[in-house]
């Protein structure tokens, strides 16, 4: 019986999802992109059949997704990570209204209708402020371990303010605060206050609806989806892996892509 | 618009009774402002008390204005005389931005005006005033709504598409005076372009407020309106004078008048206030600084949040501002003012002002000031909100740096939005320039 | 395809040769017959294809690219052939690029400004139009030579027919029956840019003949803002088979499409013309005006969705769009709002929200 895989090569990680033809997940992986990312690709997708149990023979159909989709010569179809982000979310969650994905290089917000449909979206793709990036940048200048950032600034009860639109800017602030001896938690805080900030005011372009989840590495972060929550008035519903759901989403435009083929 | 007989009693009797009594409370359980630090200023001025009582009566009774009397919503650089002949009160957006700026809500309220599709990288005196039309949030209690838009372009064509956004969402009328940039020079056809505007929007104007036109108050409120900016340019003179009696800094917050209460008897009578106070400064040798080193010049409109840790900086280094363009630009133009040809005065006047005025004009204008005021130095305020003030920054401070050989420095910053600030990289460009001017 | 059978540089030269004066004028509405009946041949000034070295010496980072890369290209010294210069009153970057040219930069070659009335309904507002074009006249009659009046008719004339065929064009594209792709549609139309009416309007009957057919792509999206950029963005739209149906472009439809006066007086006829013009930012429209016009656009091609592809830093465009963007959304019409700036090509980013547009569409 045939299987199908969605590819998500994204600026850091690259992801693969494979299911089989009763819509499970039977296998999945995420891996640095590093330098190449047909490489990446390869090697997510082999780790991918490994944990499936399959190889590549019973793959079907092939989506590719992410920043790096045109990097798979072998993929049958390439669709964006718009389109991917909303199925895959809606797989879990039905009724889910909006999907906030904040990647590494980008943050989007994808209000999602009946069946994972798009109907509206948002990005900010033109600076760092407002992405994973600027989380990268901070964790490096503070010296506190990317996955500990988001604990870390929630046993702060007040926050140090940072103003700067620009992530270069923020990082001088940030120095500042330091070199006054700011706590570290607070400013931590702060600069989880400010990625919310960004990336709310650009939702507001398409407006809130309906359930809410948070997609992408970032979703991992304990504190960015507490004051996303806090800033949205209403609890945000997090999958246990985030970051695979936009190759999730690719798989499931595989498996509609192939079935149909068989149909035909 | 319809009168309400009510709500003109309210407005008169909060005028008469109200407003002076709110301000007698208030002053009572006021925590006394420290002075500003004495050890580098000279005595501040009494004059400012007044200023700060005209400018909260005038927000006060901005709430009990809607109804009582027709309402306009005013450019700054907008022919208000006409609108006084008709009796309007006048609210003037650019004023409430710059105290949002000023009170350092900026940010926050541009950010709301983003929320709603408007772009940041657009003028933010017109993202705070769109914010305060999606959200209602003022720091003044409550912003009357208008029955009339009224705006000039001779300031930016900004204005232009802020006002009709405005009056898109307000449903108001919306009356532009439009004048022709002058390139080379104001044209005769130019002028009467201008003079048939005006003559247009007298029907609008009285189909708006209910009243005829008078042909008399008319003149006679160009007439203070001149008297006004007269007062205005001879307070700035005594800048003039070394030590000078007062800063730009504080200038900048004594323009409220001359800006949003033009035509008014009530800021003329400030102002002479205030012009006695500074002569009787240089009369005794008082200055604005205990010790004033070096005399500057501030070019564009004020970095209205970073204003008091600007004045604090360079007073620190005995650094004066003594003149800037933006101060200047109230008492320009007023030698054309002329209530016997009252309307084509009107249109020489509001059209040669400094934005709307060639590149040529302002260097030369410049130049001037820097000469009568005997400037040692130049910063330059280049505002990403304002393209017609500073486009065009680059080339002058060349120019005037051949001309002149002034140390001179420009800020990238903004009038309101202080996300557009960069602290640390700044004050590296500031310092650069203090060594050049100490050194 | 209908194409240029020399590069423009060769062009130019040749008509430089026949005697014609060159005048750089920048964007984006101004009386073209006047210049054509004084002999010159006017070439626009858009987006020349520059890297921006020079210019920002004299321009700050927040100005838009069509005002810096213009101004690029006098400061590398590529119009030092040109005889004049004409600067439109289009908005504050323009105004205040047109004062650095001349008071500023020290060239020699003469610079004319021509400002238009910003409250388009006024009576005052079309004598003033009229009385500009003719001191525009006696200001280039200085440098020029007298001007003769049935030259000036015979010019006004051919703008009502050359009007009248893009206007062809327009209704066949918008009715799906001119197969041409994105991309060679507004190659040839931008060709009016710089080519004189008496070799553009063959180049466009010839199109139009040429290329009427089926036209590919379903669905059909309008694009609204400055110009037709980044010309990538036309090519890639090609290859996801959508058809660009219609345009709200400065650049483009709201200054061509001007339907005909037939005032006897040539300057009355311009008067109207120029008045009768599709509604723009440029020129202080009212929003419902911009906003009927814009939906006769969107009911005659069936559009499914909007791009407004702006150029950053516009001001004019980017207050009205909240509004538009509102008013489609209303209607159910997708929309996109991509900004950028020129001669950078279509970065990742921004291709994928296009892709991801589409999607939606589809």
């Amino acid at each position: 019986m045939d299987c199908f895989a969605g590819i998500d090569v994204g600026s850091l990680s690259t992801e693969v999802v494979i299911l089989d033809a009763l819509n499970r997940t039977i296998g999945y992986s995420i891996v640095e992109t590093g330098a190449n990312s047909t490489d990446a690709a390869q090697a997510a997708l082999n780790q991918a059949l490994v944990t499936a149990g399959i190889s590549s023979t019973h793959l079907g159909i092939t989506v590719a997704t992410g920043y790096g989709r045109g990097s798979v010569p072998w993929a049958d179809r390439k669709v964006t990570e718009i389109s991917c982000h909303a199925l895959g979310a809606s797989h879990h969650f039905p009724d889910i209204g909006t999907v906030i994905d904040i990647g590494g290089q980008d943050s989007k917000v994808i209000r999602v209708g009946k069946n994972g449909k798009v109907l509206d979206f948002a990005m900010n793709d033109k600076c760092a402020a407002g992405t994973g990036r600027f989380l990268e940048v901070m964790a490096n200048k503070l010296r506190v371990p990317l996955d500990e950032m988001g604990d870390l600034s929630l046993t702060a009860e007040t926050e140090a303010s940072i103003s700067s639109v620009c992530t270069v800017f923020a990082e001088s602030e940030v120095v500042s605060l330091v070199a006054k001896n700011h706590p570290k938690a607070e400013i931590l805080r702060g600069i989880h206050r400010a990625i919310v900030n960004r990336v709310w005011s650009m939702a507001q372009a398409i407006g809130v609806e309906g359930p809410v989840t948070m997609t992408g590495g970032v979703a991992k972060n304990r504190g960015i989806v507490a004051l996303m929550g806090e800033k949205l008035e209403r609890p945000i519903h997090i999958f246990k892996e985030p970051q695979i759901i936009g190759a999730l989403g690719a798989a499931l435009i595989a498996k509609k892509q192939g079935c149909r083929g068989t149909n035909a | 618009m319809t009168m309400s007989i009510f709500k003109s009693v309210c407005f008169n009797v909060m005028k008469d009774l109200g407003a002076p009594a709110m301000m007698g409370i208030s002053d009572l359980g006021k925590k006394k402002r420290p002075a500003k630090p004495g050890q580098y200023y000279g005595p501040p001025l009494k004059s400012t008390h007044r200023l700060k009582e005209i400018v909260k009566r005038h927000y006060f009774l901005s709430r009990y204005a809607s109804g009582a009397k027709p309402v306009a919503w005013v450019t700054s650089g907008a022919p208000v005389e006409l609108l006084r002949a008709f009796d309007f009160y006048t609210i003037y957006p650019e004023n409430h931005g710059a105290l949002c700026g000023a009170q350092k809500l900026g940010s926050d309220l541009c950010a709301v005006a983003e929320e709603h599709g408007y772009h940041q990288d657009l003028c933010s005196y017109a993202r705070i005033d769109l914010a305060h039309y999606f959200s209602g949030k003022t720091p003044v209690g409550k912003l009357p709504k208008p029955d009339l838009l009224f705006a000039s372009n001779n300031i930016c064509q900004t204005v232009v598409y802020w006002y009709k956004a405005l009056a898109h969402y307000l449903k108001a009328p919306l009356i532009l005076f439009d004048t022709p940039y002058n390139f080379k020079e104001i044209a005769d056809y130019d002028l009467s372009y201008m003079v048939r505007q005006f003559e247009e929007m007298i029907p609008v104007l009285e189909a708006v407020s209910g009243r005829r036109f008078n042909y008399s108050k008319f003149k006679k409120f160009i007439r203070i309106s001149k008297e006004t900016s007269f007062t205005w340019g001879a307070l700035l003179a005594t800048m003039k004078t070394r030590p000078s009696p007062m800063t730009i800094f504080d200038a900048f917050a004594h323009m409220v008048p001359i800006v949003s209460l033009r035509g008014l008897p009530v800021a003329l009578d400030y102002y002479r206030l205030l012009l006695r106070e500074l002569n009787e400064r240089v009369a005794q040798g008082v200055g604005a600084l205990k010790n004033e080193k070096k005399r500057l010049m501030w070019d564009n409109i004020a970095i209205w949040f970073k204003m008091r840790d600007h004045a604090t900086l360079f007073a620190e280094h005995g650094m004066n501002f003594v003149t800037a363009t933006y101060t200047n630009a109230w008492a320009e133009t007023t030698p054309h003012m002329d209530e016997n040809r009252p309307f084509e005065s009107l249109a020489k006047s509001y059209s040669l002002v400094i934005l709307n005025n060639n590149l040529n004009s302002r260097l030369k204008l410049m130049e001037r000031l820097i000469q009568d005021y005997r400037i040692d130095g130049l910063v330059i305020h280049s505002a990403r909100s304002c393209k017609p003030y500073s486009v065009g920054q680059y080339d002058l401070k060349r120019l005037l740096m051949e001309r002149f050989a002034l140390p001179s420095v420009i800020i990238e910053a903004d009038i309101t939005d202080s996300r557009f600030y960069a602290e640390a990289q700044t004050r590296t460009r500031l310092e650069a320039f203090f060594e050049a001017l100490e050194g | 395809m209908a194409k240029m059978f020399m590069t423009r540089k060769e062009y130019l030269t040749t008509q430089k040769k026949r005697g014609r004066h060159l005048f750089g004028v920048f964007p984006a509405q101004y009386p073209k017959e006047i210049l054509w009946a004084l002999n010159v041949l006017p070439v626009e000034i858009w987006d020349p294809p520059l890297e921006v070295t020079s210019a920002d010496a004299h321009l700050q980072p927040y100005i838009c690219s069509v005002v810096k890369l213009g101004l690029e290209l006098i400061l590398q010294g590529k119009c030092d052939a040109l005889e004049g210069f004409l600067f439109p009153h289009t908005c504050d970057s323009i105004q205040n690029l047109a004062s650095i040219v001349k008071d500023y930069l020290n060239l020699d070659t003469p610079c004319y400004f021509f400002y238009h009335p910003k409250a388009p309904d006024r009576a005052s507002s079309r004598e003033f139009y009229f009385e500009q074009l003719k001191n525009l006249v006696s200001r280039l009659q200085n440098q020029l030579g007298p001007l003769d009046l049935s030259e000036l008719n015979r010019r006004v004339k051919q703008g009502r027919r050359l009007a009248s065929i893009l206007s062809d064009l327009y209704d066949l594209r918008a009715n799906g029956s001119l197969a041409a792709s994105n991309a060679q549609f507004y190659q040839v139309i931008r060709q009016g840019e710089f080519l004189h009416p008496d070799d553009f309007v063959p180049l466009i009957e010839g199109f139009l003949t040429a290329s009427k057919g089926k036209a590919a792509g379903v669905p059909a999206v309008v694009l609204s803002g400055v110009l037709p950029n980044p010309p990538e963005l036309l090519t890639l739209l090609d290859e996801l088979g959508v058809r660009v149906a219609d345009d709200d472009l400065l650049n483009c439809s709201r200054r061509l499409l001007i339907p005909c006066s037939d005032a006897q007086d040539p300057f009355e006829a311009m008067t109207e013309n120029y008045f009768a013009m599709p509604p723009c930012t440029t020129k202080d429209s009212s929003f419902p005006k911009r906003w009927e016009y814009f939906k006769r656009k969107i009911d005659r091609t069936g559009a499914e969705g909007v791009i407004f592809c702006l150029v950053k830093f516009c001001e004019p465009e980017l207050f009205d769009v909240p509004q538009m963007v509102e008013a489609l959304k209303k209607t159910g019409i997708a929309t996109l709002v991509i900004d950028s700036e020129l001669n950078h090509g279509l970065s990742g980013q921004l291709k994928t929200r296009v892709e991801a547009f589409v999607e939606m569409l589809t």
